[in-house]
């Protein structure tokens, strides 16, 4: 954190008696705003899925939506340590890289041998969390903004893999790792049923376990965390190599996936990373969001993705869309403000109160004691 | 409230009947539900230095504001000169002839000396750019007609003392030439404000209205006639000052509620083990700070604005870190580097901070994971923790604060501001700790919290547990503390306890008197 | 009394001067690039000719005008990672867009800028208006851009008109090199910039807004002139890239993004707002690519060339967060 957000001063302004009925009464239902995200996010996904039919008879097919969850499954995975570091307020742009990492070295470590995957898996994925631990160290210690960390160990990684590799990553591709996209276990790849696994098990980890509980608070209010005496940067710094290790194992996927490795195999997941979680309503100013929203992001923006080339526009018009996507998420999900806020009047009301210097600064000055 | 203003005007015969520069009539401002004006009336002539009078969060910074432009006023009316003035942004306001020196300082840390004294328009030479020469001529002038040619118009601000800045933030709004001058608080800093009464006086007798806005009041009657109180954003007056002992105005401020008795503490006078003991305790806004605090005991804190009183409690709940001194915590010395470590220290120590959104509660989380954050430990399984059981312990729990269960589930940022600091008072208790160091717990809630929180307080001290409280509202540290201390620039300038224990009493040691040197005087 | 206070006075000016030494990041800056390049020299042996100087001040203009736009964003207290996008969408606009000779030219010059400002709009509207984070913000943008320029060109490719390759990047008139001069009109432009109004509000939001907008600072409108300023700055940075590079790509832009920042933060420009300027940034800029011609010439592997950027890169940001707080006074 260096330095807060001015807009938080517009967002303490002091919240009507009225709207903020409004709000109880809304979020009194048992689905939270967030359960309702992400069941929209799969329904669309779904939605998305039958009506590709129109565009082409081999879409809609329930082997197109197996072929969609195997291709979202890295960003499924990605979108765990992403969301985590999201959640405590920071941005973690080097998961792409540290991907590439984890791919690299299970395509050099793992290759043909049973025994070396029970080895190797656990390796990779300390190296990486250690990688990402860096990161978190970066960004506590030294206070670097965390997009600069981030982005710096990117490239440190990436020389790194220019000088050890010469460009070209050795190794075999495991066949333990490739049958688990091809083989199949109850009609399903094995691959989804470990996916569904580590759904519940980062679901468990976010959203119901003392530690997820605890990133929630320092994501919310880093210093509010600090003063209820939680030892924030130790979190901070778990969050960024719990991300460092999900990167790994997202990279050891696609080498089971691709049969292969490349010095950028991961470059393309990080955009989807970042958009997988803000599509599923985390606030990229922390404390928001939940995994299950995120996966269903990561479905929805797969489809979407893959409709866009089935519909043979180019690649850049994938690129354009996720920007484009999150840019709507962060304008919809802005404090108080629903996904029409553009087209209602209310909006012009909210801008000119918070206007510089206007009701909105130093609300704690003004709560007079009458 | 019964406004004066006619009866006085017509009882003091003045001059011919003149139009005042400013006139205001029944001006009100609700922020949601929490009303910081209810209904000032007041009048302000020219050539006046009228003095607005008044006990932190009686309104007068609301009152600042409204009349800045920058927060615009609920009801009533407000003109200028005769004519209606409604200013819709700070720079309306200007444009109509009112110019304020804020309290907090509107200065740019980064910028020259020049540059702020001619900002937002920075003066234009030849091809219509700012010129640092002119600007900075200007700046000359500027500093040496208002007798502050010591400080260089090429300073960077951030550099001079808080007093130089404190003088420029004046120039700046006195250059602009207005009909009326709003001060707020101008001497907060100044180590000499006879400087600013002879600008004052200067620009008063050319005309110039000005506002004054002090709670010194022997500033006050160097300076006004005329003055104004307010009182839980109500005014009082106007008042002759110079026939107006200390005491009435301080009873003016305070209001009736002196009278009430003192109902929580009056019980237990036991004394028993001392809880945190600290000597010479010395930081950037605190010197020497020494006292004691017992267990089953409240000590309260006074203090005007800014006198030291967030260090000195910040320091305590482990967020700052002091300069020199020494906290023991049952008479073994603890250094707190953390809250956490304040926390686990000896029988712990929880802090209350005043920033209730910022740095109490978790605004987007639901009001039971508020409220349940310490015990997650003891709520949890393998490291999961079992919703259920936090629910059901949430539930038993905030019956303590008198909070309803169905807030449980909501996100505490849709609760009202009294019920979100139960739930934070609430957490901190859950935390297990045996002193609460409470910063200003009742600003901005309900009656009904407030009394929640003191019967809080009481049963906490009743346990053996000991509180250390700030509060902006003397009543309030009449009626809990059973002894209190008064900060004023620093230092611990007073302690009253037992039959000395009065709002007047607090109020002059706050403000730099000894009560017992005003009555001695009035008696006299 | 007065004699008090002028001892007080000089002390502190005294103070100041070293003060303002040590935290100007241009001086500092500027000392470090003559000893870098005095080991370049030493490493490359013929530096001084006009053309190698032509090279070297080519290579160095792209990121210098990133950083100088980057800059101004940052003194409000933004920052703006939208460059990357901006740089790649431009370049590959000029490489399949712009036919040959000086109108064609000048229309690539037009549109370069068009684009720089329409996004640079777009992100002072999302921050100011919107009240958005300028990180998540300009990062949207950024990935809509590289998304456009893929759309316009999706491998590397394309060709920039001679025109524009040559007349931006050879010595004007044979004597002296386009991109210096250039560099330098960007600098008046600057000193210009800062002596108005919007000038001096730069620095103030970026100091404190709210203290800005008491003193009756637009902030809002200052903030949204930023970013639209430094969008016109990555434009032409894009410009000038095409020119160089003589070709296009998608990604011509992706390295911008940490380079850029790196340059400011060696500029020492504070990444909390309010302190440094764009000149030290340019100089930020000239040094890290003499660093990469330094290596290169000292015939260090391109990897460790990248390792090193890294690591730059965080110290960097490091270093210039200290000598900014030195700057501020901050310095306890």
């Amino acid at each position: 954190m260096t330095k807060t957000s001015p807009s938080e001063h517009a967002t303490a302004a002091p919240v009507p008696e009225a709207s903020a009925k409004a709000t109880a009464a809304r979020s009194g239902f048992r689905i939270g705003p967030e359960g309702w995200t992400t069941l929209a996010l799969f329904g669309l996904t779904v939605f998305m899925i039958l009506a590709s039919r129109l565009i082409s008879s081999g879409f809609g097919s329930w082997q197109q939506a197996q072929a969609i969850l195997l291709l979202s499954s890295f960003t499924i995975v990605l979108g765990f340590g992403q969301g985590l570091v999201i959640l405590i307020g920071g941005l973690d742009l080097s998961v792409g890289v540290v991907m590439t990492l984890g791919g690299i070295l299970a395509y050099r470590w793992i290759g043909t041998s049973l025994v070396a995957l029970f080895w190797a898996i656990p390796c990779i994925l300390l190296v990486t969390g250690c990688v990402g631990a860096i990161n978190g160290l970066g960004a506590t210690l030294l206070r670097l903004p965390p997009f600069i960390m981030t982005l710096a160990t990117s490239l440190i990684i990436y020389g790194v893999f220019l000088g050890f590799t010469g460009g070209q990553p050795r190794g075999v591709a495991s066949p333990a790792l490739t049958s688990a996209y091809t083989s199949t276990f109850a009609g399903l790849p094995v691959i989804l049923w470990l996916l569904l696994i580590f759904i519940i098990l980062a679901t468990l980890v976010q959203s119901h376990s003392s530690f997820g509980r605890r990133l929630y608070a320092v994501g919310t209010s880093p210093m509010a965390a600090y003063i209820a005496g939680l030892p924030v940067r130790l979190l901070i710094v778990a969050a960024y190599a719990i991300s460092g290790a999900t990167s790994g194992l997202a990279g050891i996927l696609l080498v089971g996936y691709a049969t292969g490795a490349t010095l950028t195999m991961g470059q393309s997941y990080l955009l989807p990373s970042v958009a997988a979680v803000v599509v599923g309503g985390a606030s990229i100013l922390g404390g928001r969001g939940t995994y299950l929203a995120t996966v269903g992001g990561a479905l929805l923006l797969t489809t979407l993705s893959t409709i866009i080339e089935a519909l043979g526009l180019a690649e850049g018009w994938r690129t354009v869309i996720y920007g484009l996507v999150i840019m709507l998420a962060l304008l919809a999900l802005r404090e108080n403000m629903g996904i029409g806020w553009a087209l209602t009047p209310k909006f012009r009301n909210t801008a000119s109160r918070s206007r510089p210097g206007g009701a909105g600064h130093k609300p704690n000055k003004t709560g007079g004691n009458g | 409230m019964q406004h004066q203003t006619d009866e006085i005007d017509d009882a003091s015969g003045g001059p011919a009947p003149q139009t005042p520069v400013l006139r205001v009539a029944g001006v009100s401002k609700a922020y949601g539900a929490t009303i910081a004006l209810n209904s000032v009336t007041l009048e302000v002539l020219s050539g006046e230095v009228h003095a607005l009078l008044g006990e932190n969060g009686a309104g007068k910074s609301t009152f600042v504001k409204v009349l800045s432009g920058i927060v615009r006023q609920g009801g009533g009316a407000l003109s200028l000169d005769g004519t209606p003035y409604e200013p819709r942004s700070l720079m309306d306001a200007r444009r109509s002839g009112v110019s304020t020196a804020f309290q907090e300082l509107s200065l740019l840390p980064n910028l020259t000396v020049a540059a702020n004294l001619t900002l937002p328009h920075p003066l234009k030479g030849g091809l219509g750019l700012a010129s640092r020469s002119r600007n900075e001529a200007r700046a000359v002038e500027l500093l040496h007609q208002f007798d502050a040619a010591d400080i260089s118009p090429r300073s960077i601000v951030s550099r001079l003392s808080l007093a130089q800045k404190q003088r420029i933030e004046i120039i700046r709004a006195i250059s602009h030439r207005p009909r009326l001058l709003v001060l707020d608080e101008p001497t907060a800093a100044l180590a000499e404000p006879e400087w600013l009464f002879r600008i004052v006086e200067q620009l008063a007798a050319s005309g110039m209205a000005t506002l004054y806005i002090s709670h010194r009041l022997s500033e006050v009657r160097r300076l006004c006639n005329k003055g104004t109180i307010l009182r839980n954003g109500d005014s009082i007056g106007p008042i002759a000052i110079a026939e107006t002992s200390d005491n009435e105005i301080f009873r003016m401020m305070v209001g009736k509620r002196s009278e009430e008795r003192r109902q929580v503490a009056s019980g237990s006078s036991v004394v028993r083990d001392v809880a945190i003991e600290v000597s010479g305790l010395t930081g950037e806004s605190i010197h020497d700070v020494g006292f004691s605090l017992h267990k089953g005991e409240v000590v309260g804190v006074a203090a005007l604005e800014g006198q030291g009183q967030r260090e000195l409690f910040r320091i305590l709940g482990g967020v700052a870190r002091p300069l020199r001194g020494t906290i023991s915590l049952e008479g073994s010395l603890v250094n707190l580097k953390s809250p956490g470590q304040a926390l686990a220290a000896g029988a712990g120590i929880a802090f209350v901070p005043e920033e209730r959104k910022s740095e109490g509660i978790f605004l987007t989380q639901s009001t039971c994971a508020n409220v349940t954050l310490p015990l997650l430990n003891r709520l949890s399984r393998f490291g999961l923790v079992s919703s259920r059981r936090e629910y059901a312990v949430a539930a038993d729990q905030i019956q303590r604060v008198q909070l309803a269960e169905r807030l449980l589930r909501l996100r505490i940022s849709a609760l009202s501001g009294g019920n979100q600091q139960k739930a934070l008072i609430m957490r901190v208790l859950l935390s297990g700790a045996r002193s609460l160091i409470l910063f200003d717990p009742t600003r901005g809630v309900d009656v009904g919290t407030k009394q929640t929180i003191y019967e809080v307080i009481h049963r906490f001290v009743q346990d053996g547990g000991s509180v250390l409280i700030y509060s902006t509202e003397l009543p309030e540290l009449v009626k809990l503390s059973h002894r209190c201390l008064v900060l004023y620039r620093g230092r611990v300038a007073g302690e009253l306890s037992g039959e000395n224990l009065s709002e007047e009493g607090l109020v002059a040691l706050a403000t730099g008197h000894n009560i017992e040197e005003i009555r001695s005087r009035e008696t006299a | 009394m007065s004699a008090f206070v002028s001892r007080k006075v000089s002390d502190q000016t005294a103070d100041r001067s070293i003060r303002l030494w040590l935290g100007n990041g241009a001086l500092v800056v500027s000392i470090l690039y003559v000893l870098l390049f005095a080991f370049y020299a030493a490493a490359q042996g013929d530096v001084f000719g006009l053309q190698p100087m032509n090279d070297l001040a080519n290579d160095t203009l792209p990121l210098a005008l990133a950083a100088a736009g980057g800059t101004v964003v940052m003194l409000t207290g933004g920052f703006d990672l939208s460059v990357a996008g901006v740089i790649s969408l431009v370049n590959v606009c000029i490489a399949t867009q712009i036919g040959d000779g000086p109108l064609n030219a000048l229309w690539g010059l037009l549109l370069a800028i068009l684009i720089g400002l329409a996004v640079g709009m777009v992100n002072g509207a999302l921050v100011a208006f919107g009240k958005l984070q300028s990180i998540a913000s300009t990062l949207a943008t950024m990935i809509v851009c590289s998304g456009l320029a893929i759309v316009v060109l999706d491998a590397p490719g394309g060709n920039v008109s001679d025109f524009i390759a040559d007349n931006a990047t050879d010595p004007i008139l044979g004597v002296f090199p386009a991109a210096g001069a250039i560099a330098l009109v960007i600098v008046l432009l600057w000193l210009v910039v800062r002596s108005t109004a919007f000038g001096v509000a730069i620095y103030a939001v970026g100091a404190d807004e709210t203290a800005a907008s008491l003193a009756g600072v637009p902030v809002l409108r200052t903030k949204f002139l930023a970013y639209s300023l430094g969008g016109i700055c990555y434009g032409l940075a894009g410009f000038m890239l095409s020119a160089v590079t003589a070709t296009g790509s998608p990604s011509a832009g992706t390295p911008f993004l940490l380079l850029m920042f790196a340059a400011i933060a060696i500029g020492g420009t504070s990444f909390a707002g309010g302190y440094g300027g764009p000149i030290g940034s340019m100089v930020g800029a000239a040094l890290l690519v003499l660093l990469q011609k330094a290596l290169f010439s000292a015939g260090v592997s391109s990897f460790y060339t990248v390792i090193f950027q890294g690591a730059i890169m965080i110290l960097a940001v490091l270093v210039g967060g200290i000598s900014a707080s030195i700057a501020a006074g901050r310095s306890r």
